[in-house]
């Protein structure tokens, strides 16, 4: 940034460089070297997962084993802690009171719900992976399901034959229907025409029988005589009168 | 013992510079960034809490105002923790201070009115005649209108000023109550002590209200001014 005041200063004291201040900017920039260095930080390091222990949520674990070796913590706090009281270097005042009250709201409010605190918010931590778990399960089902589809529609192009071959006899099956259906046509066709002729010649045969039949009747009556006539018809009633009499006889019994 | 009492509202003085601003700029060292998506525990519930309150602040606003998001969800944040942390002992809570407690109202509420006097003028002046006052009344009722608009910074101020510090005072009160009791008679000592355990627990409940109470008026004044 001072750089560009520089310029700016260096083109109003000297016009002729107006001009070029202009390409100052671009010039600087072209200048600068970047990533010269060796990269750090490259992966970034994980964080770690768990922070350091601390004991009563103020002092780290550390310091007590720090002061192990040399004396013991405890007594070094309840030294001190009475060293000040009695010295009065820390005073017993109003204060005091509030403080005990203030902490002391504040430690049972830790103790009471911390742990559902911290439950809520690893739920809400593994409600977001679960949720990004999800959609990679979901793309992986879906990528699967695929994968499926196209090996059984592998394996059906396998048996495509047996389509091929349904559909052969089908055809087959058809021509042959088609070709008895002609076939019966042409029989009956034939039969029909067979039929007539036989007709034909029965009605002719019957004809001529009739005729026959007609002419030899008519020869036959205009054979016969008067004279023949007469005593046949008087034969016939006589044997009538017969006939009758010996009918009445018999339902009187 | 006057001294005394007021003592603790004194802006804290470190040979002579002042400590406050020290003492305002801490809150935000308490409240991590991340820029990962699963956080340790502290920073996923204080998302959380970030997530809920600016949902529920921000769902009535139309699209102008919520350009205030975040000057509201920040405002909340920092007035919550500087009273919490007051609550400490020994500790300088900012917002006792009317001079903090003014520089932060007025230039909301003037933000707000001019706003609305820029974009809506009329709608911005009709607040000031609530609807079906008979006619006679119309020019005192006027008067006593932008009397109470103008009244609204210094009442934001005020109220904060005067809670918090109603409320610390009336804790150190107590507290030397006890201390005063505890050389005469326990057992009383021991009542004055449960009383002042039910002031905190109060007095934690106000740090929170009153920070939730002087965003919501902050953004009430917001929503009639968009």
């Amino acid at each position: 940034m001072l750089s560009r005041v520089v310029l700016s200063a260096a083109a109003t004291a000297a016009p002729s460089l107006k001009n070029a201040a202009f390409l100052g900017p671009g010039v600087l920039q072209a200048t600068r070297t970047f990533h010269t260095g060796q990269p750090h930080l490259v992966p970034v390091p994980p964080l770690p997962e768990y922070g350091g222990k601390v004991r009563y949520g103020l002092i780290p674990e550390e310091f007590f084993q720090f002061l192990y070796p040399k004396t013991g913590p405890y007594v070094l706090g309840t030294g001190l802690i009475l060293y000040a009281l009695s010295k009065e270097i820390y005073v017993i005042s109003a204060e005091t009171f509030t403080a005990l009250s203030v902490l002391g709201v504040m430690v049972y409010g830790i103790k009471k719900y911390g742990p559902f605190v911290a439950d809520f918010a690893d739920k809400l931590n593994e409600q977001k992976l679960a949720q990004l778990e999800e959609a990679k399960q979901a793309s992986i089902q879906h990528i699967q399901n695929a994968i499926d589809t196209e090996k059984s529609q592998q394996a059906l192009v396998q048996k495509r034959h047996y389509l091929f071959d349904v559909q052969r006899n089908n055809i087959a099956m058809a021509l042959e229907v088609t070709y008895r259906e002609r076939l019966y046509r042409v029989y009956k066709e034939v039969k029909n025409r067979l039929d007539y002729h036989i007709s034909v010649q029965n009605m002719m045969r019957r004809k001529e029988q009739e005729h026959m039949i007609n002419w030899v009747e008519k020869h036959v009556v205009q054979s016969i005589s008067t004279q023949q006539e007469k005593e046949t018809i008087a034969k016939c009633i006589a044997d009538l009168k017969l006939l009758a009499k010996k009918a009445q006889a018999q339902p009187v019994m | 013992m006057n001294e005394n009492l007021f003592a603790s509202f004194i802006a804290p003085t470190i040979l002579g510079l002042p400590a406050a601003v020290l003492i305002i700029l801490f809150p935000p060292l308490l409240i991590p960034t991340s820029k990962y998506l699963i956080n340790n525990r502290l920073t996923t519930t204080q998302q959380w809490l970030i997530k809920l309150t600016s949902k529920q602040m921000m769902t009535m606003h139309n699209t102008k105002g919520r350009t205030w998001s975040l000057m509201l969800v920040s405002l909340i944040i920092f007035i919550a923790t500087t009273n919490l942390l007051g609550l400490l002992p020994h500790s300088f809570t900012p917002t006792t201070q009317l001079s903090m407690n003014l520089a932060m109202a007025i230039p909301l509420w003037a933000g707000t009115v001019i706003m609305g006097f820029r974009s809506k003028i009329k709608n911005a002046l009709a607040h000031f005649l609530p609807q079906g006052t008979p006619t006679p009344l119309i020019p005192m009722l006027v008067i006593i209108e932008t009397i109470s608009l103008l009244i609204q910074p210094m009442a934001l101020a005020v109220r904060l000023t005067a809670n918090i510090t109603a409320g610390h005072l009336l804790m150190h009160l107590i507290g030397s109550a006890t201390l005063a009791m505890s050389t005469i008679n326990l057992p009383s000592t021991l009542i004055i002590f449960t009383i002042l355990i039910l002031l905190t627990i109060l007095e934690i409940a106000v740090a929170l209200i009153q920070a939730y109470v002087f965003t919501l008026l902050v953004s009430l004044y917001l929503h009639d001014n968009t």
